[in-house]
């Protein structure tokens, strides 16, 4: 079932590693969705200042700002009910269970299926919407 | 009087060696490290018109187009992409994965790496195990098993890497046994990590090992059980804790009763705390015995708080506060004792305590 996906729903993606960022960018926008990729914490949160987007995909594991810095950021900022998921290769319980203690919305765990974070998104920002 | 100018020369002499050497060793640093970024720029520029393809099939969007550009690949650029692959294999699952090692199979890569297990370069066949392993090769399980036993580190590791990543059961007992070759072993974390991965099928060869004569192999195995919540290894592992002649082995067969032990371990658990026991199993027990989490602890727990070792002691109060409000009345019974009080401290600072 296809979620429906308005023109101008922006997505934040931020991850170092520059295949999961092309090709996150890429699948979130095949399906519509504005996105905006950057390659560390810190532009992600410059980028969040900025501009805050409807939703976030954050790497936890980033050069500068970690994606739980950021996240803990973006709960304390003028936009904290942003729904964020984290899509991350650290896989331990104690990481996810840190993740969603700090607020996370979602935890994905690399090596992930792009269609299911597609579907999660979808998701996540229709339970905004509703 | 000639004495000390001569010193003085071979002070001179090895510090010019010193700082010689330091020169050496920096060029060298810096020329792999040229050479490595030469060699990932010259992977980039030949993979950088086949990008978008390689974006397409790894999010699931392509309708076969992209996949016969990438598997009409050739030369330099063939190589490149298989490169690109791996890593993204290592990235992504599900169909874009499929999708990616069809390519692999249409370059021919996959059974070049068959081929490759046995090159000359240990190198080359630790490449050829990771690649066979990210590609989820079913057919290679023979051989990555064979490779358990190579000559060079890396590729036993890469192997038993591979093998976790395609899953097979039937290659539990095999890497249980590299864990404890000799001369040739391999890490138990990695060996741990692999057998993980291939779910409830290794049960068999789990209560075997338990029996293997090498205490690595012994180690590795009961862990497991206790990770994994291998029940059936539960009578093996009692046995292990009393018999075991390796105190790693039995210190970890009790951790692992902690983890999924039943009621009947508080007894097996509170026998190994008692002082005719080494200090070592006695503390782990004591561990254990809060990770089971059955009240009955509670009067084994509480008489060690009260013991000449302190650590044991403060263990001892750790599992107490894990067995909640029925240790904790035990733990106000000798809320004087320091152990008790460090116990409890860590605990409000870990938000344990309330």
């Amino acid at each position: 079932m296809e979620v429906s996906t308005p023109e101008g729903t922006r997505v934040l993606v931020a991850d170092d590693d520059a295949d999961i960022r092309e090709l996150v960018e890429f699948k979130l926008s095949q399906a519509g969705y504005a996105v905006q990729a950057v390659p560390d914490g810190l532009a992600a949160w410059e980028a969040f200042e900025s501009n805050p987007p409807h939703l976030a995909v954050l790497d936890v594991m980033m050069p500068g700002l970690s994606g739980f810095d950021v996240l803990r950021k973006i709960r304390e900022s003028d936009h904290p009910r942003v729904p964020v998921l984290m899509l991350s290769a650290k896989s331990r319980d104690s990481d996810v269970d840190t993740g969603f203690a700090i607020g996370a919305d979602d935890y994905v765990i690399k090596p992930f299926s792009p269609r299911e974070l597609l579907h999660r998104v979808n998701t996540m920002l229709s339970r905004t919407r509703a | 009087m000639t004495g000390a100018p001569a010193s003085h020369a071979v002070t001179l002499v090895a510090t010019f060696a010193v700082f010689a050497s330091c020169a050496v060793l920096a060029v060298v640093l810096v020329l792999t490290k040229v050479g490595r970024e030469g060699r990932r720029r010259r992977q980039a520029a030949l993979v950088a018109p086949l990008r978008p393809h390689l974006i397409a099939v790894s999010a699931g969007e392509d309708d076969g187009t992209a996949r016969a550009v990438l598997a009409a690949a050739d030369g330099p650029s063939r190589h490149a992409v298989t490169r690109a692959i791996t890593d993204l294999l290592g990235k992504v699952r599900g169909l874009p994965a499929e999708e990616l090692v069809e390519v692999l199979d249409r370059h021919g890569s996959l059974e070049s790496a068959m081929a490759d297990l046995r090159h000359a370069s240990a190198v080359r066949r630790a490449q050829a195990a990771q690649l066979l392993g990210v590609s989820r090769v079913p057919d290679a399980v023979d051989a990555l098993v064979a490779a358990l036993d190579d000559k060079a580190a890396e590729v036993r590791a890469s192997a038993a890497y591979a093998l976790g990543l395609i899953g097979d059961p039937r290659a539990a007992a095999p890497l249980l046994r590299a864990v404890g070759a000799p001369d040739a072993g391999l890490p138990a974390g990695l060996a741990a990590d692999a057998l993980l991965g291939m779910g409830v099928g290794i049960s068999g060869a789990l209560g075997d090992a338990l029996a293997d004569p090498d205490p690595r192999t012994r180690t590795v195995a009961a862990h497991l059980c206790g990770v994994g919540s291998f029940s059936r290894a539960l009578p093996c592992l009692r046995e292990r804790l009393a018999l075991d002649p390796d105190l790693t082995v039995r210190e970890t067969c009790a951790q692992a009763l902690g983890n999924i032990g039943r009621a009947d371990d508080v007894e097996v658990l509170a026998r190994h705390t008692r002082a005719s026991h080494p200090l070592p199993l006695r503390r782990v027990c004591a561990e254990a015995l809060g990770a089971l989490g059955e009240d009955a602890a509670v009067p084994t727990l509480a008489a060690l708080l009260h013991d000449p070792d302190p650590r044991l002691a403060e263990l001892a109060a750790t599992s107490l506060v894990r067995l909640g409000p029925c240790g904790r009345a035990a733990l106000d019974a000798a809320a004087h004792e320091r152990p008790v009080q460090s116990a409890l401290t860590v605990a409000a600072l870990q938000g344990v305590l309330r």
